[in-house]
């Protein structure tokens, strides 16, 4: 297999970015008239759309909890998302290994004690995968949580880091995922700083762990500002409208 | 996606329809308010979003790929033929009822009908008509690729061997009333997006043949027939009245649904009706009558925009300009 040169002999990657260097993030909520809450975001070009039901009553019975909330998280992958089409099935293992990523990721985070004996769901559809599915995911749900009103205790802030040949990089896109690069994907939360989701693919030497580790922090830190802009500016938005 | 109404709201509706005024201020042959955009996914060969202004997201993608022919192993039909291969999926962001398998029984429905109306050529009619040469050339290639529009033969890439598949995939993201016409908008638009590889063959003798896709982003074919490729218009039957483009509430209210696909020339291409109320056999004349003038100028009317927007994309890249797609950002 012939080798991609990842990083240039300037230390560009691939894609021309630095580094420590995310790539471009859009991002808006409310896109959907249905669902209570919706965040879509652009992660470069994976492109992710979250919605967010209830709190609501639980469809199962046995599943209630009587004194918090259960959160279910379903994740659905466009069979036009990848560069081969390729359908999936609502049981494929690695959706649902990624679904129970996302929900042990919020149940610490939302104040679920708030809504006992009810059902909050998230649902995630990747549109468009270009790597980093899962951060994109995760800071998609975020928003679309926060659209929905719930009560939460801060931001997730999700970013993956790698070692790409020899230096550590943030943001990895789908080429430096796709060759044996060691992954991090770390989720932060910013005002306390601590860690809900760690998962690592492949493997990496524990010397280069810290380096990683902490620029995938520095990279949660500028997803947060990036989110709490879109967030607030719609919140100004609305306002301005409700005070005509 | 309510599926609950009051009796107040029904009546409502109901009177409204039969005064001409719905709910929304419309009247009864009105459409909402469409977004359509192209070219959204760049990971597809075509791309298109629909948005109708009460809710409906439709996205959909056609990727061209590279697959055996598919022989009809009874009448050995096919050897020579592209294929087309639709699918629906309903995202539960649309709707609470869609989670888990909840969408199968619609996503199915809208699937079949979808295959029926684009997939389903015939190649009778072809033949016949390529025999009787002195017909203008338009109608000949109109009735060469029946009721689906595109021309499959030319998809054909060795025949009896490879063909070019079109992966027609809708997704629907939002609910607000009106999926079949968002989807067949989306659809066409989509189709119109859609550039296929040129593909050279080559003869090496004794029946071998062996190609090559020649990799030039700038020197692609369009798909052909795709202007007669049908659209379809949903009426649905609210009292003793018809109305087009229905929203949710309105969708709860009606007795009978029916799906009429018409080509730009006004040919009828399918017919579907749903639901359990009945349709005097009048009114479904005068329906179908409808739902085919309606349909030939909302054709006319999608096919300026696609236009607009693909001749301002061109001009964009000629300029050495970004095209930037709005795709969610559009609302």
């Amino acid at each position: 297999m012939s080798r991609v040169e990842l990083l240039s002999p300037e230390g560009l990657r691939i894609d021309g970015r630095r580094p420590a260097e995310l790539r471009k993030i859009t991002s808006t909520t409310a896109v959907l008239s249905q669902a209570d809450g919706s965040a879509y975001l652009e992660h470069g070009n994976t492109k992710v759309l979250a919605a967010v039901y209830g709190p609501r009553e639980a469809r199962h019975r046995a599943l209630v909890l009587h004194d918090r909330a259960i959160i279910n998280v379903e994740f659905n992958v466009a069979p036009f998302s990848t560069g081969e089409r390729r359908r999936r099935t609502k049981n494929d293992k690695r959706l649902l290994e990624m679904a129970s990523f996302v929900k042990q990721t919020f149940e610490p985070v939302v104040v679920t004690t708030l809504y006992a004996r009810s059902q909050i769901d998230i649902y995630l559809q990747i549109i468009q995968h270009d790597g980093g599915t899962l951060q994109a995911c995760i800071n998609a749900a975020t928003m679309a949580l926060i659209d929905a009103g719930i009560a939460m205790t801060d931001y997730v802030c999700a970013c993956t880091a790698g070692w790409v040949e020899r230096e550590a990089a943030i943001d990895l896109n789908h080429i430096e995922e796709s060759s044996d690069t060691s992954e991090v994907t770390v989720a932060m939360l910013p005002k306390s700083g601590k860690i809900t989701l760690m998962q690592m693919e492949s493997r990496l030497h524990v010397d280069k762990l810290e380096e990683v580790l902490s620029l995938a922090g520095e990279g949660c830190k500028q997803m947060h500002v990036v989110m709490d802009k879109t967030i607030r500016d719609r919140a100004e938005d609305l306002a301005a409208k409700m005070a005509v | 996606m309510p599926s609950l109404i009051s009796p107040a709201e029904r009546d409502y509706i109901l009177k409204g329809v039969e005064c001409n005024i719905r709910a929304d201020g419309r009247q009864r042959p009105d459409y909402r308010e469409v977004i359509l955009e192209t070219g959204v996914v760049s990971q597809t060969s075509g791309s298109a979003r629909v948005r109708i202004a009460g809710g409906t997201d439709v996205l959909v993608s056609v990727k061209a790929e590279i697959g055996p022919v598919q022989v009809d192993p009874e009448t050995g039909d096919g050897a020579d033929k592209g294929q087309i291969i639709c699918s629906v999926e309903c995202a539960p962001s649309a709707s609470q009822q869609f989670e888990g398998r909840g969408a199968d029984d619609l996503n199915n429905e809208i699937t079949q009908m979808m295959s029926r109306i684009l997939c389903n050529n015939t190649t009778s009619s072809y033949t016949s008509t390529a025999a009787s040469t002195t017909g203008s050339s338009t109608t000949a290639s109109r009735q060469s690729s029946g009721p689906g529009g595109i021309n499959l033969q030319k998809l054909c890439i060795i025949p009896g061997q490879q063909c070019w598949i079109l992966y027609i995939d809708a997704l629907i993201l939002d609910y607000g009333g009106n999926l079949m016409d968002a989807i067949f908008m989306g659809t066409r638009a989509a189709i119109f997006d859609t550039r296929i590889p040129k593909t050279e063959v080559q003869d090496l003798g004794d029946g071998q043949f062996e190609f090559e896709v020649l990799d030039d982003a700038e020197d692609t074919d369009p798909v052909e027939g795709r202007e007669d490729m049908p659209i379809c218009i949903t009426l649905n039957k609210i009292g003793a009245c018809h109305i087009v483009d229905a929203s949710p509430l309105e969708e709860l209210c009606t007795e009978a649904r029916l799906v009429v696909a018409v080509n730009r020339s006004g040919q009828l291409c399918g017919l579907q009706k749903g639901q359990e109320g009945g349709i005097e056999p009048s009114l479904l004349l005068e329906m179908i009558q409808f739902g085919k003038t309606m349909g030939q100028t909302l054709i006319k009317q999608l096919d300026t925009k696609i236009k607009a927007e693909a001749d301002a994309d061109l001009a964009k890249r000629q300029r050495g300009e970004p095209v930037h797609k709005l795709g969610f950002f559009a609302q």
